[in-house]
């Protein structure tokens, strides 16, 4: 049975690699890799964002300023009013002739390091010449929104394999080839595997890929695949529906557009939405796996997390599983 | 090889059948012939020996395996060739068989052999998309082979191809009765039927009317016929009839008496006319 679900995987990869529009897909994660790294560069553009009181010593502002983004305050008041909002601001306030860095507590731990050592380097005195090589060690996994592409493209890439597959279901509708493949020795279930092999090498290759060209090749690749594959099962069964319910390779891949709208929806509310507020896209998978890419790109992920969103993946992805597999099988039958 | 007892499939799942009660045996090694106008019956009741549409009523074996629970092992002693072809447009025709191969487990034939059979040797190359329809249509012939099946179900495999190609088509199926491959061969072209076929069942509005050999319906129903044809009015005229029927050897010695006939042959009756002779309907 392997080798069946080999072969139909081999005839598609064949396939989808001779077609334009198939080629595109395949080469996307290399596309939005290289687009990142021209978008955010490098750490130099400080997306670390400070928070200081204004006027309360210039020579420390103008200090921070080469290293970070510097926003100034009022107050104290004003000051803590800011760190404690979703994103990650951090706070440099004074009490009597100390510095004491204030965070909410749920920052990135690499922000916070850079910060407490920016402020270290001020005190001791260190010049841009000094500091520059270390700093940019430290903070190697910053700049949020580079972060938050790269984790837009990981999830991006599992929903291309959803496309892919309805690209190669057409095909098979089309040429009305599904009954010759009932007539042979492959079972449904060996069908079906073959494939979905596209659909899942593709996020597979496609999120390591952007991984690695953006410069995040050190992270727990493990982890993230968990939280990626689990979501890429329910971008596959999206695949299969729209590839049954369409005849026409573009208009298979045009329906995917009303996945834009739960997945854009998870993603802005998990980047600027206030905690309280969350719960609001708990339903959908991908957020789940938004949630869980991000740890993973800012080394706070463990094991336990990922499995727990893996679950919460599974158990939503399974409710439509049960509604919609009656479908696909119906559809495979009457080709 | 193959048993059918009182076969209905009714697509709308209701009483309009596309197959009603229909029952035959098919015996290891021979060529069984369905034949009938299109829309009889006879894609549906292959689709059901080949497990391609569910079993809904009646009892059905092929190749030992009873149709309640076919097994996908059994697809590596059958072929089956479509009415419609359907292959990979976007692959070349040695593509296509290649890929097919691979999802048997016994041994396959070599594509470019099977397409050389099939005349298409020189386009093993070509996307089947780039192909004409009955080039198509003998490529899914061909595929049908690939496994060297013990069963073949074979729909409409000379439909819409020249005759010459016809004529290698039916020596190849000929050949292969030679191996001992029992064939299903579903067609409305009466000639291949005759010529090939060890049985043939004449199914009418999904029902099977009569199962005989050619050889018996022609002793049967095949009274001698004779074509006569005349001078009348200065015109010539012809008439086909009957040797056996009184009415028509009546209108015979009429013609003999009454006009100046120009040439006058004894023919057998064909599959053809035994068909339109038993069922009342013509075979489009
Ligand atoms: N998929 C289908 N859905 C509904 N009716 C069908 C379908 N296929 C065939 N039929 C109907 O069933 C009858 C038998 O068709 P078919 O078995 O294809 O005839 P044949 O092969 O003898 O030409 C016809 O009336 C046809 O219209
Ligand atoms: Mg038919």
């Amino acid at each position: 049975m392997f080798k069946k679900i080999w072969a139909i995987f081999i005839r598609d990869l064949r396939i989808n690699t001779r077609e334009f529009i198939t080629i595109w897909l395949l080469a996307m994660p290399i596309i939005f890799a290289l687009a990142i790294n021209a978008l955010a560069p490098s750490i130099n553009d400080s997306t670390v964002r400070l928070a200081l009181v204004d006027g309360e010593n210039p020579v420390q502002e103008e200090y921070l300023e080469n290293f970070a983004r510097v926003s100034l305050f009022e107050n104290e008041e004003a000051v803590r009013e800011r760190v404690e909002k979703r994103d990650d601001y951090i706070g440099i306030l004074r009490d009597g002739d100390e510095y004491y860095i204030l965070t909410q507590g749920n920052e990135n731990q690499a922000i916070v390091d850079f910060a407490k050592t920016l402020q270290v380097l001020y005190t001791l005195g260190y010049d841009i010449e000094d500091s520059t090589a270390e700093i940019i060690e430290l903070g190697r996994n910053t700049p949020p929104f580079k972060k938050m592409l790269v984790n837009i493209s990981i999830l991006f890439g599992s929903i291309l394999g959803g496309m892919l597959i309805a690209i190669n279901i057409v095909e098979e509708k089309g040429d009305n080839t599904i009954s010759a493949i009932n007539v042979t020795t492959v079972s449904r279930m060996g069908f079906v595997l073959g494939k979905s092999m596209m659909g899942l090498l593709l996020p597979l290759y496609g999120s390591i890929t952007v991984l690695l060209i953006t410069g995040f090749g050190y992270v727990n690749i493990g982890q993230m695949l968990l939280v990626v594959l689990s979501a890429t099962m329910l971008s596959l069964l999206i695949g299969f529906v729209e590839g049954l319910a369409n005849d026409d390779m573009m208009t298979a891949v045009a329906s995917f557009k009303m996945i834009f709208f739960p997945v854009g929806g998870a993603v802005a509310v998990a980047e600027a939405v206030s905690d309280k507020w969350q719960w609001t896209v708990w339903w959908i998978p991908y957020y789940w796996t938004y949630k869980g890419t991000g740890e993973v790109l800012s080394e706070t992920a463990t094991w336990p997390r990922m499995l727990l969103y893996t679950g919460i993946i599974i158990a939503l992805c399974a409710v439509v599983f049960i509604v919609m597999i009656p479908r696909v099988r119906s559809g495979l039958e009457k080709s | 090889m193959i048993k059918v007892k009182n076969l209905y499939h009714s697509y709308s799942k209701d009483d309009k059948y596309a197959v009603k009660d229909a029952s035959f045996e098919v015996e290891k090694g021979e060529i069984f012939g369905f034949l009938g106008p299109s829309g009889a019956g006879k894609s549906t009741t292959q689709g059901v020996l080949t497990g391609l549409l569910q079993l809904q009523k009646g009892e059905v074996t092929v190749a030992g395996y009873d149709a309640k629970k076919f097994s996908k092992k059994m697809f590596n002693d059958i072929g089956m060739s479509f009415e419609q072809s359907n292959v990979y447009n976007k692959m070349t025709a040695k593509e296509n068989l290649a890929f097919y191969a691979k999802l048997f487990d016994v041994e396959t034939k070599d594509p470019q052999e099977l397409l050389e059979l099939v005349g298409l040797g020189d386009k093993a190359n070509l996307k089947a998309g780039d192909f004409s329809k009955g080039m198509k249509h003998r490529l899914t012939f061909a595929r049908s082979m690939i496994n060297n099946p013990k069963l073949w179900f074979l729909d409409e495999p000379t439909t819409g191809l020249d005759p010459a190609i016809a004529a290698t088509i039916k020596d190849i199926i000929w050949n292969e009765k030679k191996n001992g491959v029992t064939t299903f061969l579903t067609t409305h072209n009466m000639f291949i039927a005759d010529e090939l076929c060890d049985r043939v069942a004449f199914i009418v509005d999904g029902e099977i009317k009569l199962i005989d050999s050619p050889r018996n319906l022609k002793l049967q129903y095949g009274a001698k016929f004779v074509d006569i044809e005349y001078i009348k009015d200065n015109d010539s005229a012809r008439e086909s009839l009957s040797t056996v029927e009184a009415k028509d050897r009546n209108r015979i010695k009429e013609l003999l008496d009454t006009y100046e006939i120009q040439t006058m042959h004894t023919k057998e009756a064909t599959l053809e006319e035994i068909f339109i002779k038993v069922t009342g309907r013509g075979l489009v």
